[in-house]
């Protein structure tokens, strides 16, 4: 009993206490908040990995592509595991914009978008015919439900009204805003003062955009159809498939029909069209939809030469924001057939009698359970199986390099750098918290030596060796779940909160940006907590303060009695 | 009489640097029950030594200890923590209380030691009520939330003594209890340690410089040479 009764009285009466659990506490804080945030991030990029394509990928070696990919899909519906295959061309071209001067390399997609949003996460990446409509649900989700069109458009109207309100007095203060005078640091708040004005003005531009938008689509709904809830009005507003088609009234921004592209184009987000601001909202210019984009790509031949360059005039129908960087930078989505077209990869008829089939560069294919990468390894060999059997029978199949590859393995450069990342900066903290060992390693020590007479009089008294050190073992124990509890509820609190943290602390008060979300890919800072990391890092700390404190613990049971009430 | 605790030929030497000095050779003493023995001597003739061979603290180069008839020495540890537990108590010429508790919780100390683990957990203070009404009757009853660092000198021994006797020891192991302190204190400690003695009839070994202090016991040995002898 006294040695519980000792380790508690020395915990609240011996201030020298609150340094190792200090040690404990910002260590277990940190490597919480760090390793959370990167395994967000991890977490995030292999999502966007895995949406971006099927799960599994047939790939041809040669920029020609391959033929009979119509008659493989067909094979490969009868298996079991696939649920859904899309056809693409992937080739490089020129993207030229002629109303705004401007060109940039990209890589053109050719895809089905219908079935395209089957395998991948394209439907979901687009803007105009995903993110909007939902965004438009999500901000009428408080509309008294239920109720027709016609008074949910009035309901959007208030709204709008009410964002206009909010628009002009951030405009007002705008306006009032005086230049700043002289420099120093109060000069510097008054600056900062000002940025925090533009950005909030900035917002509730943005937010009126919203609601305006939100508006334009309760529009399109019939007036007298009853919504019920705010369910079915998603339901109602998001389009049953993505289409490149341009809708009614794109033809307003041409002045006859004939000066209208006849196919939409989907361009990546982050292609130089648009504006991002610090709160990684998008800023879409109005006249950048449905402008015209003059695509000019180099047809690759069988023979592996360059053919005649081919271009072709699209409208952008649509943006599409996949969170990978490289893709939203340098991707442009376009019809299938035309792609195809372009490419000379369609259907041909051979001077010399007979018909060269059409190709496409890949096909990517969803498969039922996705949920564990074992399942998709073993749906890989069963359609690489497939592959091979259909090669067999089509000849003209075989010499083009087909390869069978799960997402991740397409992927694996790009994830496992980021991993890597991860596991580096986990191992340097890791390191860091060894020091927290020594940290608390020192002040047993120091405490061991303090209370060497007091181990004296304990063991006078009928104190054993054990009982001396599990005294120090517990106080080890105590402090180190002390410091890790206060580290797990920190930790875990700033994670949650760690973009308002960021927003509203950091930057709104300090003027302190650490996450720029012009810069990253992702608008929120990961904030997701895994109790199995907590838990692993709660453990761990425990076990170190222990082991920190176990050495002392043995010194201390060791003591002599008569040499320990005789030290001075 | 019964003998309470027998010392036999005991012999202890220390190294001081290259040189081995022989404190106690062949030092022979018993107590009887309830006997109270002042052992005087030099400074450095091994009065604390004898006394801490007495208790288990130190084992002896060679000798026997013997309390009621049993051999301390070649009990197990965990006899021996028994034997320091319950039956004796000590007490010091620098007091050796624990400065972060206050006097009731030194005094209970030796008590908790006694007790099951699980106690702590039902926050029980075995011994608390005799505790209480010895420092009561001790005259510090109104200072028993006090820590040490807010005591007197006179004070503080009077709670060492306490926390000797809590367990109801037949054994007290005196080492200078006054030699901290004033005459005056001292007396009214020697006194105190007398009569609590005689109320829980339990053997007493002082060790003491002070001759007076000495007469009061029912025996006296000196330590002379390593060895005892009668005075």
């Amino acid at each position: 009993m006294y040695k519980i009764f000792l380790c508690f009285r020395y915990l609240t009466r011996k201030g020298i206490v609150i340094f190792p659990i200090l040690a404990v506490w910002l260590c277990v804080s940190m490597l919480i908040v760090v390793y959370s945030i990167m395994t967000g991030f991890v977490d995030r990029v292999r999502d966007a990995g895995k949406e971006l394509m099927g799960d599994v990928v047939i790939q041809s070696t040669l920029a020609a592509g391959f033929p009979h990919y119509a008659g493989l899909q067909k094979a490969l519906a009868k298996l079991p595991c696939v649920a859904a295959s899309a056809p693409v061309i992937s080739t490089y071209g020129i993207m030229n914009l002629p109303e705004y001067q401007t060109s940039a390399e990209v890589e053109v997609l050719g895809i089905k978008p219908a079935l395209q949003a089957k395998v991948s996460s394209f439907g979901k990446s687009l803007f105009w015919q995903y993110r909007a409509p939902l965004d438009a649900a999500h901000d009428l989700r408080g509309a008294p439900f239920p109720l027709t069109g016609r008074k949910l458009v009035s309901y959007a109207r208030g709204k709008l009204n009410a964002a206009l309100i909010d628009f002009r007095q951030h405009e007002k203060r705008i306006r009032k805003l005086k230049p700043i005078k002289g420099s120093g640091w109060i000069a510097g708040i008054e600056h900062h003062w000002h940025v925090i004005a533009r950005e909030d003005y900035r917002q509730a531009e943005y937010h009126l955009n919203r609601v305006f938008r939100d508006l334009r689509f309760v529009q399109k709904l019939p007036p007298s159809a009853v919504i019920p809830s705010d369910a079915a009005l998603k339901k109602a507003l998001l389009p049953s498939a993505p289409s490149f088609i341009p809708p009614p009234q794109a033809r307003e921004r041409y002045p006859n029909q004939k000066a209208e592209p006849k196919y939409g184009c989907v361009v990546g987000i982050d292609i130089g069209l648009y504006n991002r601001d610090r709160f990684g909202h998008y800023h879409r210019p109005p006249g950048v939809r449905f402008s015209p984009v003059i695509l000019t790509i180099v047809p690759v031949t069988l023979s592996s030469t360059l053919a005649t360059p081919q271009s072709h005039r699209f409208q952008i129908v649509d943006d599409s924001r996949t969170k990978v960087f490289t893709v939203d930078r340098h991707t442009v989505y376009a019809p299938f057939h035309v792609v195809q077209k372009m490419a000379f990869m369609q259907q041909q008829d051979l001077l010399s009698g007979g018909v060269r089939p059409a190709r496409c560069s890949e096909i990517e294919i969803r498969v039922h359970d996705d949920s564990q990468q074992s399942a998709v390894n073993a749906a890989r060999n069963q359609i690489a199986a497939a592959v091979r059997r259909y090669a067999l029978k089509h000849p003209g199949m075989q010499s083009t390099g087909l390869t069978v590859m799960t997402w991740l393995q397409e992927q694996s450069q790009f994830i496992a750098a980021v991993d890597k990342e991860r596991d580096l900066i986990t191992f340097l903290l890791g390191l860091m918290s060894l020091v927290v060992i020594v940290v608390i390693f020192l002040i047993f020590f120091m405490i061991v030596r303090d209370k060497t007479r007091d181990i004296g009089i304990i063991k006078a008294i009928g104190g054993s060796e054990v009982g001396v050190g599990s005294i120090f073992v517990l106080y080890g124990l105590l402090i180190s779940s002390a410091g890790t509890l206060m580290g797990v509820v920190t930790g875990t609190l700033f994670v949650i909160h760690d973009n308002w943290i960021h927003d509203d602390i950091l930057w709104r008060i300090f003027g302190i940006t650490i996450w720029n979300r012009r810069v990253y890919i992702f608008s929120r800072i990961p904030d997701q907590i895994n109790p199995e990391t907590v838990a692993t890092i709660a453990i761990l700390a425990i076990v170190a303060g222990l082991l920190g404190a176990i050495i002392p613990a043995l010194i201390a049971a060791s003591r002599d009695p008569v040499h320990a009430l005789r030290y001075e | 009489m019964a003998n309470l605790l027998e010392l036999v030929d005991i012999h202890k030497s220390f190294r001081m640097g290259t040189e081995e000095v022989h404190v106690l050779s062949g030092a022979t003493l018993s107590i009887a029950v309830g006997e109270f023995v002042a052992l005087i001597g030099a400074s450095g003739s091994g009065k604390s030594t004898l006394l801490h061979i007495a208790g288990a603290l130190e084992k002896p180069d060679s000798g026997t200890v013997l309390f009621k008839g049993r051999d301390i020495l070649s009990c197990g540890c965990f006899e021996r923590y028994r034997y320091r537990n319950r039956d004796v108590g000590f007490v010091f010429q620098l007091y050796h209380l624990l400065p972060e508790l206050n006097v009731l919780e030194n005094t209970l100390l030796p008590a908790m030691v006694a007790a099951p683990w699980y106690k702590a957990l039902i926050r029980a203070r075995p011994g608390k009520k005799l505790a209480v009404e010895m420092l009561t009757d001790m005259g510090l009853g109104g200072r028993l939330k006090h820590r040490p660092n807010e005591l007197s000198g006179g004070e503080r021994q009077r709670a060492a003594i306490a926390r000797a006797l809590i367990n109801r020891p037949s054994l007290l192991l005196a080492d200078e209890p006054t030699g901290n302190l004033d005459p005056r204190t001292g007396q009214g400690i020697i006194d105190l340690l007398i009569r609590r003695r005689r109320e829980q009839n339990c053997g007493m070994l002082l060790v003491t410089h002070d001759p007076n202090i000495a007469q009061l016991a029912d025996r006296v040995v000196r330590l002379e040479d390593g060895k005892i002898t009668m005075t």
